[in-house]
């Protein structure tokens, strides 16, 4: 079993810090990952634990007392949090060294990473092509082996599709596993806190620091009897994985680039590795009109739970005071100057299907095909352990070629991870190949509380690829 | 582009959640507006939805954290009051809200 946690144990802890501080520096040279670099970083108190002393960095929506917390929005570009959240405590307390907040698209909403308001994020493999988002900082950073494990959030896809971008192991646990208290909220229903690391015994290792039911956060349930290191090494034959047909076949992308021929194919070949170790895998069908209308469904809920989550920032209590004759019109002001124009026009999307003509038939229906897709994908856990799909139909898309209009048609290939959202199922990336270079990933999702099945598969799988976060082709 | 959707329409949807636009953002969002929409209606196209219940959390979790009751250490008002711009030493300073 393979932990690059575990084997820097035998590292001089001085040198480690030494070394990380300096890499760090490099890094944000290359990449721009980080919001904040935290030079005076040094080793902690915390007790014995697997992550005494081991460096990470924590995406800029954790509130961390003391230490500038700004969401990558002008908003709150001066913010500095009165108290520490759950997962950044836990982390303290565990001896882990904070060395950077790292960047994100404005509050978690999207998935390049060119909407940081301190600059767009860099893929390490190829500086001219994005990260992926929201936590793009924290995944480029793993991928340039800066620290062993960054912390995200993910809300769509935010901390998997960056990892599948970056060549590395992103994690999104059991909704509720671990604690949200102190983290920005964007979209509560889909809200889930993530983990980047290079390996999937690393992913548990930290998973298992962090996870824990919490009186602060009234969604979090006890986990006590989830270990996800224990079951790690349990044997692969043994399991049932399917995958959807529909975004896995060919014939169902009539203008498949090469890229895409590539990313099937190699899935292909992957399922078939599977089976000669003895794994059953199946195929299964979800209509094209319910994958269709994913990311429509995603864009309606989470753009109106957002609407929510930002009223607070009013320029009052925090952020620069607006200009104005009265409150409302400072708060206007405030708002209107922080926002940047893709976080407005997220939250007039939330408008429009709240208003009270369009609620039923956006909102209310937006969350009643949600429950018809978790359903069908919970009948589907009864019969296989897992979900197995690739991550994406490409690899990270160029810089120049990204922006953040709405399109009117997206690959069914590039959303549906937002499922594992949906129904709070924990579901992982692990890298699998390379394409022209760059890496591609392969998504695995079980039903909820399954946390530890679904890192054991994990696991083997990514044995059996022999490809492990960071390495380059 | 919709005539359903003007530039007065976008304003409202805007001030509904206190935010203003400028002239060329409330014209990036009319251009948008008939994509959302029509994405929008594609949900409503899924047959016999009224049959779902709306979910408004992904799964049913019976939690009952009662807390003991006794009195916790809250945050010092210095540390709450610390992001605030306009701030006696225990209050925020507003504007005046009855004219």
């Amino acid at each position: 079993m393979k932990s690059e946690i575990l084997s820097l144990s035998n590292v001089s802890k001085e040198s480690l810090l030494n070394e990380t501080k300096k890499k760090v520096l490099e890094h944000q040279e290359k990449c721009n990952s980080f919001v904040t670099i935290l030079e005076n970083a040094s080793l902690g108190e915390g007790k014995e634990s697997k992550l005494s002393n081991i460096p990470y960095v924590l995406k800029d929506n954790f509130s961390t007392k003391g230490i500038l917390t700004t969401g990558s929005s002008n908003t709150l570009k001066d913010y500095i949090p009165p108290y520490n959240s759950t997962v950044y405590q836990k982390l303290l307390d565990a001896g882990a060294i904070l060395v950077a907040k790292s960047s994100m698209d404005e509050f978690g909403m999207g998935g390049s990473g060119i909407t940081p308001h301190t600059g767009v994020v860099c893929n390490p493999y190829d500086t001219s092509l994005i990260a992926g988002g929201s936590s793009c900082g924290s995944a480029a950073c793993v991928c340039d082996k800066v620290v062993p494990f960054a912390i995200g959030s993910d809300t769509g896809d935010s901390v998997r599709k960056p990892a599948a971008y970056c060549g590395i192991v992103g994690y999104k646990p059991t909704y509720g596993m671990i604690s949200r208290y102190g983290l920005f909220p964007f979209a509560s229903s889909l809200d889930h806190v993530g983990v980047l690391t290079r390996s999937v015994v690393d992913a548990a290792i930290v998973g298992n620091a962090i996870k824990g039911i919490d009186s602060h956060d009234m969604t979090t349930f006890d986990s006590s009897s989830i270990d996800l290191e224990k079951e790690i090494e349990e044997p692969i034959s043994t399991r049932k994985l399917f995958y959807i047909k529909e975004l896995v076949r060919l014939e169902n992308y009539p203008n498949a680039s090469e890229e895409l021929k590539s990313i099937l194919s190699q899935f292909h070949e992957f399922i078939k590795t599977l089976q000669s170790q003895g794994v059953l895998v199946e195929e299964v069908s979800l209509s094209r009109e319910l994958l269709d209308v994913i990311p429509s469904v995603y864009t309606c809920i989470s753009c109106a739970e957002a609407t929510s989550n930002l009223s607070n920032l009013t320029g009052i209590l925090f952020g620069e005071p607006g200009v104005g004759k009265n409150v409302v019109e400072q708060m206007i002001d405030h708002r209107t100057k922080g926002f940047s124009p893709l976080i407005k026009r997220r939250l007039i999307i939330g408008s429009y299907v709240l208003q009270k003509e369009n609620q039923e038939k956006y909102f209310v229906n937006a969350q009643r095909v949600r429950n018809r897709i978790v359903s069908i994908m919970k009948g589907f856990f009864q019969k296989y352990d897992a979900c197995i799909l690739p991550c994406a139909s490409s690899v990270a898309p160029k810089i120049k070629d990204v922006n953040d209009k709405m399109k009117r048609e997206s690959s069914i290939l590039d959303n549906h991870m937002v499922i594992g959202n949906f129904g709070g199922f924990p579901s992982i990336t692990i890298p699998s190949s390379f394409i022209n270079g760059m890496p591609v990933g392969i998504n695995l999702t079980a039903e909820i509380m399954e946390d530890a099945k679904l890192l054991s598969i994990a696991y083997q799988c990514e044995k059996l690829l022999d490809f492990k976060g960071g390495e380059t082709k | 582009m919709s005539q359903k959707f003007t530039k007065e329409l976008v304003h409202k949807y805007a001030l509904d959640l206190l935010i203003s636009l400028t002239e060329e953002e409330n014209q990036m969002v009319l251009e948008e507006f008939d994509i959302i929409e029509e994405n929008m209606e594609k949900i409503n196209a899924i047959a016999d939805l009224k049959e779902e219940e709306a979910m408004t959390h992904p799964f049913s979790l019976e939690n009952v954290l009662l807390r003991d009751d006794v009195v916790e250490e809250e945050l010092p008002l210095e540390d709450v009051l610390l992001n605030a711009k306009n701030k006696t030493m225990e209050e925020v300073i507003v504007s005046k809200v009855v004219e």
